[in-house]
């Protein structure tokens, strides 16, 4: 474990000293970071223009929702989106080879070993406004905050699983970076509740197929005190099954790795 | 120093005009059997653009909970508006930008300025030869769309709306593609540039009428915004497809899309001309 977290600084280390390099690009995505963040506001302000509140949600906690939304999305851009990127490349060229040599867990070493930093302020403003719409609602429980940290940490591992898997099918199809814009696609669901979309096909589709409610509407659910234990469960019970799979995709995917040249 | 592109031998036999033309359409072909080839992720990238769909669901869920019609939109009235929305975005998709960066940063750009050609016009014909290979998926997922969208959905009253859509949604395009060859061609100064187009997506979401009809924004944001390009690009082209456009102002529509085209292609061009002057001066 010790091991694991001194590889980690290093990693870290590394790739953030890489991406000083272009420090412009940084001001010029902060500001649409901001951007996006206040259209995010404008886009709940219009939904809830006429204070009928959306999938009986008000308009407080649908702004707790959007801060849980853009948190996880900033969460994902500084630690996953950079290394599951790279690992269809490395499959593409073969410098997956240098990875397997190494005497640490592979699954570990590919996904850790970067991070984007750039992408932090995303994860600052979606905390921000988690905190500030939790304090304007007043009435929090310790009880909800404490149960919304695993269930935030179990919505990064599925996101994280969801991206992993996706990727992992590098091994057999070349070209499949662009597979995890898909993921990206059905991901802005996220920031609305389930029960915002109509009944039927939509809500099946984003609860079971593509689990989003879990991503979202969850934690935010734990947040504002209306969650239930099944769903405290499923979640769990999801995140558990994903990182198991992936887990055994990918060994099962490193068997038919052959090296580029070979 | 200005790199020059070296001027073309002297057509004997062919006049000018057809010379010109040889090059469109040879360079045309190419890039459909380049883009033919890609099919698949053309296909993965036309997925990747859900947002109209997700507020397709959002803003009839929102009406079927409010009786049945929310700001004068009811269910086949958000699902006509959002399936147009989703087709207007998938006709108006642009990648000139990381094209020009990466061409520019690495130096690519070279060779292309070596043929007898403009470089702008191989953009531009990946653009338009990709738009070919995408139509016949998009329409099929728009049946499939209209299958499932409430019963009496009307995407477009008749045949000649849909003609001034294919129009004006061309022209949709045009601007799009000459805003984003700005940005490209800042790539000869900054590296920023891509960031800057990522900038007017998000932008576009909330402004172009992706995110809801521009109706539901507050009135001051609704009279900004038919001072940027943003509405022409999207909203319009939808509600002439819908028929929510009046008569009266389609000729206006239509006439400020060409000037947006025109005046981001001059500026283009301008930009093009003193950034390439630079380019052969860092000597790539």
């Amino acid at each position: 474990m010790n091991k694991h977290l001194k590889i980690l600084k290093i990693f870290a280390g590394s790739s953030v000293s890489a991406q000083m390099e272009y420090r412009a690009n940084f001001i010029v995505q902060m500001i649409s970071s901001l951007v996006a963040f206040v259209g995010a506001l404008l886009g709940l302000s219009v939904l809830f223009g006429d204070d009928a509140g959306l999938g009986g949600w008000s308009l407080l906690e649908a702004q707790v929702l959007v801060g849980v939304f853009l948190l996880l999305e900033g969460l994902t851009e500084v630690l996953v989106y950079p290394n599951v990127r790279k690992i269809a490349e490395m499959v593409r060229t073969g410098t997956m080879d240098f990875t397997l040599l190494k005497p640490i867990d592979s699954q570990f070493s590919v996904s850790s070993r970067n991070v984007n930093v750039f992408a932090f302020p995303n994860v600052l403003l979606g905390f921000g406004l988690m905190v500030y719409a939790l304090i304007k609602l007043g009435n929090v429980s310790w009880t909800g905050i404490l149960l919304s940290i695993p269930m935030l940490l179990s919505a990064l591992t599925i996101i994280y699983c969801i991206c992993f898997i996706l990727i992992t099918t590098a091994f057999w199809f070349v070209k499949v970076e662009n597979i995890i814009e898909l993921f990206w696609g059905f991901f802005r669901a996220g920031q609305f509740p389930i029960t915002a979309f109509p009944a039927g096909g939509a809500r099946i589709l984003f609860t079971y197929i593509v689990p989003i409610a879990f991503i979202t509407t969850v934690p935010a659910q734990a947040l504002i005190g209306k969650i239930s234990l099944e769903s405290v469960l499923a979640s769990l019970g999801i995140a558990s099954v994903l990182f198991v799979a992936s887990r055994l995709f990918w060994k099962f995917a490193l068997k038919s790795y052959t090296s580029a040249s070979s | 120093m200005t790199l020059q592109t070296p001027l073309e031998p002297k057509p004997d036999k062919m006049s000018r005009s057809s010379l010109i033309w040889r090059k469109f359409k040879v360079l045309f072909q190419v890039w459909l059997a380049h883009m033919t080839a890609y099919r698949g992720e053309i296909i993965i990238w036309m997925l990747v653009g859900m947002v109209p769909l997700i507020m397709m669901g959002v803003w009839i869920g929102k009406a079927q909970a409010n009786g049945g019609s929310q700001g004068g939109f009811d269910s086949a009235d958000f699902a006509a508006y959002f399936i147009g929305t989703w087709l207007a975005n998938q006709m108006t998709v642009v990648w000139i930008v990381w094209e020009m960066d990466f061409q520019i940063r690495q130096g690519t750009l070279s060779s292309k300025l070596l043929r007898p050609i403009h470089p702008i016009w191989e953009f531009f014909a990946s653009h338009v030869t990709e738009r070919f290979v995408r139509f016949p998926p998009v329409f099929a997922l728009i049946g499939v769309a209209w299958w499932l969208a409430p019963k009496g959905t009307v995407l477009t009253p008749d045949l000649t709306h849909f003609l001034l859509f294919l129009l004006s949604i061309t022209l949709a395009f045009l601007i799009r593609f000459t805003l984003s060859s700005i940005f490209g061609t800042l790539s000869f100064w900054t590296e920023s540039s891509t960031a800057l187009d990522e900038l007017y997506y998000v932008l576009a979401i909330f402004l172009s009428g992706t995110f809801a009809p521009l109706e539901f924004f507050p009135k001051v944001v609704q009279d900004v915004v038919q001072y940027t390009p943003f509405p022409y690009i999207i909203s319009y082209p939808v509600q002439i497809l819908t028929g929510k456009l009046p008569d009266s102002r389609l000729l206006e529509v239509l006439g400020l899309q060409c000037l947006w085209v025109l005046a981001f292609g001059v500026l283009a061009a301008w930009l093009w001309k003193i950034g390439i002057k630079k380019y052969g001066a860092v000597g790539a």
